[in-house]
């Protein structure tokens, strides 16, 4: 029997991926736990002996506490610390999401090209590439200037955090040299890796490169998880008694993980979105309009699609918060910053809008998009009603005079808007009306044609009508006229009803589409206002991001670490609204204005000077060619 | 001609009323569940039975 080397390399390529990755999370787990086992013990053994009281003051004193610094122990470089570094972080995590969310979505993009067979998937993830890789060097500039920045202005809290972490910020600067070596290959081995076996260790090193990158990601997590919620560590004292597994794997660990993964996916999509748009309004001839209009509805497909689950992960981090400490929740959506929500609600609410009107208008791509165009009008009406019931302030500051004759201290109508059952109405609504929007485009260029669509089409008008009542009774019932337990308990209700509609939608709509005839779809030819929506969804991104990371810190209140280290800076208050919005949109310009650099600079890389013999042929095109 | 359409209709009416059934059941057992598995169980009704 002729053994076919030819056959036998393609089967072992395709496996390639999966051995690989499995051999990495092998080498980690074996790698991380082997750490933990060996400190366990002996941490585990201190601890229990420390709390019964059976340790000698020579091994208590070994169990060092966290740091208390006072006024003095802080350097002053007359600027405040706490603005320096609140600059310096946001722009690294502005960076740090875009550069780990591109390459995820970039994956699956070029697994499709390659399944299909079709270039323009494989060429427009190369594109998106570009984009991530610009902004990789700056994201490294950021975060080295973030660690010095830290060292020099706290270097108390940043003892503290060597101490607990130890080691492991070492993995960390090894995963990132291996995350750079991932994404150059990756980004630079493209062409080189293009068809057949080769494609498959291409999308291998993505693979990899999104293992990796992933693991930083929750790597550095923890930093923040631990600062807001302490694990491994003596209540009283601050002192680290756990492993480095239980410093890490604090109550919000994996909430936030969640949280950050898909928001960055969601930012990520946005940004690119806006780079594509920013091509398509400066493109010259109609093909490239064509490319950088289906590459900028890609980019919003992937962008809303992600940002719709994201607020049943918000949830999840919201309940762990109240779950972890009561004072904490409550300071967060009952208290000052409970404003700061208010505005959360206008920028998310912008950012529907403005996906659901890219898709409103993109839908004039198909001439199939008639049959649905009536249903745009009962959209937006409810997309509006869910603005303007989630942005329902409960409590307003009112003069006494007002007071009097609003006859209280709520509003006698409006009043009952401002609280979570109605806010939860409106947001779930919201949702089923942007994933109905989707539906409706993804149906526009199609004519079903399986014998079972009467029953499909009715099952799917069912789910949407019976998931709404649901919600809606949900909300009202439990909300208001039963108590407290059942009132949170029911939003449990809400999120699954907007599940099911959200998976039916996508099982449904899959089967039916088999055999469906495909209607012309004119790429290019969409109004340019479409594109000022793919602008406005990063800005809103950046923005929200900006606000609700403010948030998510500053719930920590006086403490470096929560309960267990107190910052004694100057900075040690929560700032007012009008600071926390100077400063949120101060970093959300300097983004922006960072993004167009990285915009130019990836336009630069594809222009050609003309030779000067050309150039002066043809004056009008010196010095631009592509 | 007419009595092809009576039957059209009466299987459109047939989808009709048994998608939104199927559908009711779905949801009302979806709600007694998660609401059971919080520790907060409904009855028959929906009404909290604690």
């Amino acid at each position: 029997m002729k053994l076919d080397w030819r056959y036998w390399s393609q089967r072992s390529c395709r496996y390639l991926p999966l051995v690989l990755t499995m051999a990495i999370i092998g080498l980690c787990n074996t790698g991380l736990l082997s750490t933990a086992h060996a400190q366990a013990p002996e941490a585990d053994q201190l601890g229990s002996l420390v709390e019964a009281g059976e340790v000698g003051d020579e091994s208590a004193a070994s169990l060092l506490p966290a740091p208390s610094p006072q006024r003095s122990d802080y350097p002053t470089i007359g600027v405040s610390s706490r603005g320096i570094v609140w600059v310096v972080a946001q722009m690294h995590l502005f960076f740090g999401a875009l550069v780990l969310a591109v390459p995820i979505f970039v994956l699956v993009i070029e697994l499709i090209g390659f399944k299909t067979g079709d270039d323009r998937y494989d060429d427009m993830a190369h594109e998106f590439m570009k984009v991530s890789l610009t902004a990789y060097a700056i994201t490294a500039l950021f975060g080295g200037t973030l660690a010095l920045s830290l060292f020099l202005l706290y270097p108390d809290l940043m003892t503290y955090l060597m101490r607990a972490f130890g080691s492991q910020v070492l993995v960390y600067a090894g995963l990132f040299f291996l995350e750079s070596m991932l994404l150059y290959i990756y980004y630079y081995g493209w062409n080189a890796l293009r068809y057949g076996n080769r494609k498959w260790i291409h999308l291998t090193l993505g693979l990899l490169l999104n293992v990796v990158g992933s693991t930083l990601l929750f790597v550095a997590n923890s930093w923040t998880t631990f600062m807001m919620a302490p694990s491994g560590v003596d209540p009283a004292t601050g002192a680290i008694i756990g492993n480095i597994w239980e410093v890490m794997k604090g109550p919000l660990w994996n909430p936030l993980n969640l949280h950050r993964f898909i928001a960055n996916v969601a930012f990520g999509g946005a940004v690119v979105g806006a780079y594509a748009a920013f091509k398509f309004l400066s493109a010259k001839n109609l093909e490239e309009k064509a490319h950088y209009d289906w590459m900028g509805y890609s980019s919003n497909f992937i962008s809303i699609l992600a940002f719709l689950p994201l607020p049943f992960a918000g949830y999840w981090l919201m309940a762990e918060i109240y779950a972890y400490s009561q004072q904490m929740g409550i300071l967060a959506m009952g208290g000052i910053l409970a404003w700061l929500f208010v505005v959360q609600a206008v920028l998310i609410c912008t950012i529907l809008l403005a996906g659901n009107f890219y898709l409103w208008t993109g839908m004039a791509r198909s001439e199939g998009s008639e049959r649905y165009r009536w249903a745009i009008k009962y959209i937006a009406t409810v997309l509006i009603l869910g603005f303007l019931v989630w942005v329902t302030p409960h409590n307003v500051i009112y003069t006494a005079s007002e007071m009097i004759r609003l006859g209280g201290g709520n509003h006698p109508v409006l009043g009952p808007l401002g609280i979570m059952p109605a806010k939860n109405i409106a947001v779930f609504l919201m949702l089923l009306c942007t994933f109905l929007s989707f539906q409706l485009y993804r149906r526009a260029d199609k004519v079903i044609t399986v014998s079972w669509q009467d029953w499909g089409n009715a099952l799917m008008a069912c789910i949407y009508i019976v998931a709404i009542a649901n919600i809606i009774f949900a909300g009202i019932y439990y909300g208001y006229f039963t108590n407290t337990v059942y009132k949170v308990g029911s939003s449990v209700i809400q999120v699954m009803s907007t599940v099911v509609v959200i998976v039916s939608g996508v099982v449904i709509d899959t089967l039916m589409f088999k055999g469906a005839k495909n209607l012309h779809v004119s790429w290019g030819k969409v109004s340019d206002r479409s594109q000022y929506a793919l602008f406005a969804l990063p800005i809103t991104f950046t923005w929200l991001m900006a606000l609700m990371g403010y948030v998510r810190s500053s719930v920590r209140t006086h403490w470096h670490v929560y309960t267990v280290m107190q910052d004694n800076s100057p900075d040690n208050f929560i700032p007012t609204l009008q600071t926390v919005g100077n400063m949120v949109t101060l970093v959300t310009l300097l983004f922006l204005a960072f993004l167009l650099f990285i915009f130019w600079i990836a336009n630069l890389s594809g222009t050609r000077q003309l030779p000067p013999l050309a150039a002066a042929r043809s004056p009008a095109m010196a010095g631009s060619g592509t | 001609m007419e009595a092809k359409e009576g039957i059209g209709n009466s299987r459109r009416i047939l989808i009709w009323i048994v998608s939104i059934s199927v559908t009711l059941a779905v949801f009302y057992l979806m709600d007694q569940m998660v609401m059971g598995m919080q520790g907060l169980p409904l009855g028959w009704d929906l009404s909290p039975a604690q």
